[in-house]
């Protein structure tokens, strides 16, 4: 059994429904992807997961188990806005929230300094969150997420603020705490994000699923629509191919609207004849077109 | 059995970690520090204030005042102007003497005399004795260039009583001895005693120094409950909304139940409200007992000791649960605002019931019996202050008071309940200030 199992949850708040039936589970070493357009329900099943309001319907179960108390030393919390002290020095705040999560002060004091260390900002321990920049308060939002080590982890937005290079930090820490055998639930709106780091996903839509599974037979589904084409010199006629829907001039290259796969070969052959070839690709749909698909369809 | 044990165990744990984050950052403040030292400050120099001023007027005290007042013959007001002159004469030590000028009988003439040696710093003041009035005695007028200076008027009124009856006394023919029987003072001992007691039982029976004793030491409790109120009261409210306005709190939740952060934070207020008072009693303590301030008090006559212990024990009791009430609500208060500039509206209404409970505390304190002690002092967000009058200065029935406590004791369990329901639900919702129908509607929506 997957050591966090969302089995079928529904919650009404008043008159409004803001989840309905939403199911999944979060393998051990797996990083699970929650996304969804603003207000489709991702912060409440989040809360659910958390513990912080009750689902009206289903039930979460953690290693088997229902939610008690004691599971909130193993889950670690990143929202989505900040939520640090910020009057209040790095070290005395951290230390704090660790020592509420069942650490020593001594091991806390510790483990906080590896990750600044890791981070690259040792010198933010002694700083008030308020003296810092927006990208380092994200970093030390994302220690105070970490730091006890748990076993379940929520991140909501956990690289917005970031520069690119800090990202790549912090996504690398992110597999690595997979690696270690945590159990990730994930949102964001930066899909390239779900692509590398996520297995599975759930896209959520007005409180309902509306995609859900491995990200990889997800985009299997979804019928390949695009062709890249880089050639040495320009190639003609294209867009009498019966099947090309549209093409788009890039700088390096053309992007070409397909009805359908087959069409691919034919432009293909169509190109051969008239130059070299340097780039043929018949691209998948990204997340984000999918994404956008299936929530912008959706929304007349 | 040993998971509820070690359940309780982390309980405490951080209900501990929660106590110790809140006064440190309190401690480490420098506003709290700067505001803490400002006020013993204060508190030192208004304990030696009385001191101070006698320093000041230290010779100006001791220097005996000399009155003018003009002499003429066959004028009423000469001869009692000479007796005023004899009495003080004769009073050893006294601040008074009387000086005669004589007069020319033009009394513009006589009055610019007295003021040419009243400038010159000659004379403290001049008396002019007027027209005799009904009371066959002259009017008076004490001139002076100073204000309000009573002691001196007063002085010579009391002086004035006695040669008056003394002139009439005289003419009616009584003996010596009877004179000194009329002169002797009377007193009157005020003695508070309990009904209950039997007749002739005066051992708990408490006079007036005793009675004034117990007065002060609860005016003084119910000033600083109300001060440990009103100050935690809005902080620990405004530090609850900082948290949410943070987003902190969703940090912490995740981290701690909100019960225990609750009461960890309401802790932690105390602990430095505690910590304040017990500064400010010490810095009190320390002037007062400066050698120049203790010679002072010693004619107070204070004996701390005559303060009945079962009061201090209520006392102590009201306070604590007295303010432990008011932090809960001002804590569920503080939970339903998101941002710190609504809180103001928000705690609002406690600081106005508060504002009552203690108003009708200190302007009863000299009716403890009236009906609306009686009432108040079972009503629970009045009572901490109101009780303690009725404890402290009258009469009352033990059982009473522990009627009032167990109301006290239920309502805080209720407020409780209550608070922490709040507290949950409010820390949770975001956005401009719910209502109460909207909070009941989440609460039941989040299952609380």
């Amino acid at each position: 059994m997957n050591p966090l199992v969302v089995n079928n949850v529904v919650k009404h708040y008043a008159d409004k429904t803001a989840v309905s039936g939403v199911q999944f589970e979060v393998g051990k070493g797996e990083i699970y992807g929650l996304l969804g357009a603003n207000g489709a329900g991702k912060t409440t099943t989040m809360r659910m997961i958390l513990g912080l309001i009750y689902p009206d319907q289903g039930e979460i179960r953690y290693n088997g188990k229902a939610y008690n108390k004691e599971l909130l030393k193993t889950i670690g919390y990143l929202p989505e806005e900040r939520g640090l002290y910020p009057k209040i020095k790095v070290s005395e705040q951290l230390i704090y929230l660790a020592q509420l999560k069942g650490m020593s002060a001594k091991d806390a004091d510790r483990s906080l300094k590896n990750w600044l260390e890791r981070f690259e900002v040792p010198e933010n321990y002694n700083k008030r969150v308020e003296e810092l920049s927006k990208g380092n308060q994200q970093k030390i939002q994302f220690i105070s997420a970490i730091i006890h080590n748990p076993q379940f982890i929520i991140m909501d937005e956990a690289f917005s603020g970031l520069d690119p290079v800090n990202v790549e930090l912090l996504k690398a820490t992110v597999k690595e705490l997979r690696d270690n055998g945590a159990s990730i639930v994930f949102s964001t709106h930066r899909m390239e994000h779900v692509e590398e780091l996520c297995r599975n996903i759930t896209i959520l839509h007005r409180s309902k699923e509306v995609i859900k599974g491995n990200v990889k037979e997800i985009k299997s589904k979804f019928p390949k629509e695009k062709v890249f084409l880089q050639t040495k010199s320009e190639v003609q006629g294209l867009e009498r191919i019966a099947g090309v829907k549209d093409i788009h001039r890039h700088e390096n290259g053309l992007e070409i609207v397909i009805a359908n796969e087959k069409v691919a070969s034919e432009i293909l052959t169509h190109a051969l004849a008239q130059s070299e070839i340097e780039h043929f690709q018949v691209k998948e749909p990204t997340l984000n077109e999918i994404f956008i698909r299936s929530v912008g369809e959706r929304n007349e | 059995m040993k998971s509820l044990l070690d359940r309780l165990v982390s309980v405490m744990n951080n209900f501990s970690t929660v106590v110790r984050f809140t006064v440190m950052n309190k401690l480490r403040a420098k506003s709290f520090i700067i505001s803490t030292l400002v006020f013993m400050l204060i508190i030192s120099v208004a304990v030696n204030i009385p001191y101070i001023i006698t320093l000041f007027k230290g010779d100006d005290a001791d220097k005996v005042k000399t009155i003018g007042y003009i002499q003429t013959e066959n004028s009423v007001g000469s001869a009692i102007g000479q007796q005023l002159e004899q009495y003080f004469a004769a009073v050893e030590g006294s601040s008074l003497k009387l000086k005669a000028f004589s007069g020319t009988g033009d009394t513009l003439a006589d009055e610019t005399v007295l003021r040419k040696a009243l400038s010159e710093g000659e004379l403290h003041s001049y008396i002019e004795f007027g027209e005799e009035t009904a009371s066959g005695f002259p009017s008076v007028v004490v001139k002076s260039e100073k204000l309000l200076d009573f002691s001196v008027a007063s002085q010579i009124e009391s002086v004035l009583q006695i040669i008056r009856q003394n002139n009439i006394l005289a003419n009616a023919g009584l003996t010596d001895e009877q004179l000194k029987q009329l002169q002797s003072p009377i007193n009157v001992e005020a003695v508070q005693i309990k009904s209950s007691s039997a007749a002739g039982d005066d051992k708990e029976a408490k006079s007036s120094a005793e009675q004034g004793v117990n007065m002060g030491f609860i005016y003084i409790v119910i000033i600083f409950l109300f001060m440990a109120v009103m100050i935690s009261g809005q902080l620990i409210a405004s530090e609850v909304t900082a948290e949410k306005s943070s987003r902190v709190m969703e940090v912490l939740i995740t981290s701690v139940s909100p019960l225990t952060s609750m009461f960890g934070k309401i802790t932690g207020m105390f602990l430095i409200v505690i910590i304040q008072l017990v500064s400010y009693i010490g810095i009190a303590l320390i002037n007062i007992n400066l050698p120049h301030n203790a010679e002072m008090l010693a004619n107070f006559d204070i004996d701390l000791s005559s303060i009945d212990p079962s009061v201090i024990v209520f006392a102590l009791l009201y306070f604590l649960l007295g303010f432990f009430l008011f932090a809960t609500l001002y804590a569920a208060l503080g939970s339903i605002v998101s941002r710190t500039e609504d809180l103001g509206s928000a705690i609002m209404p406690m600081t106005f019931i508060s504002l009552a409970g203690f108003y009708i505390a200190i302007f009863s304190i000299s009716t403890p019996d009236s009906m609306l002690v009686k009432i108040c002092s079972h009503i629970p967000l009045f009572s901490p202050f109101v009780m303690l009058l009725r404890v402290g200065l009258t009469d009352i029935a033990t059982w009473e008071v522990f009627v009032s406590l167990a109301i006290l004791v239920v309502t805080i369990y209720l407020a409780v309940l209550l608070s922490a329901k709040i507290y949950r639900t409010g820390v949770l919702m975001y956005g401009k200030r719910p209502s109460f129908k909207e909070l009941r509607k989440a609460m039941k929506a989040y299952k609380i």
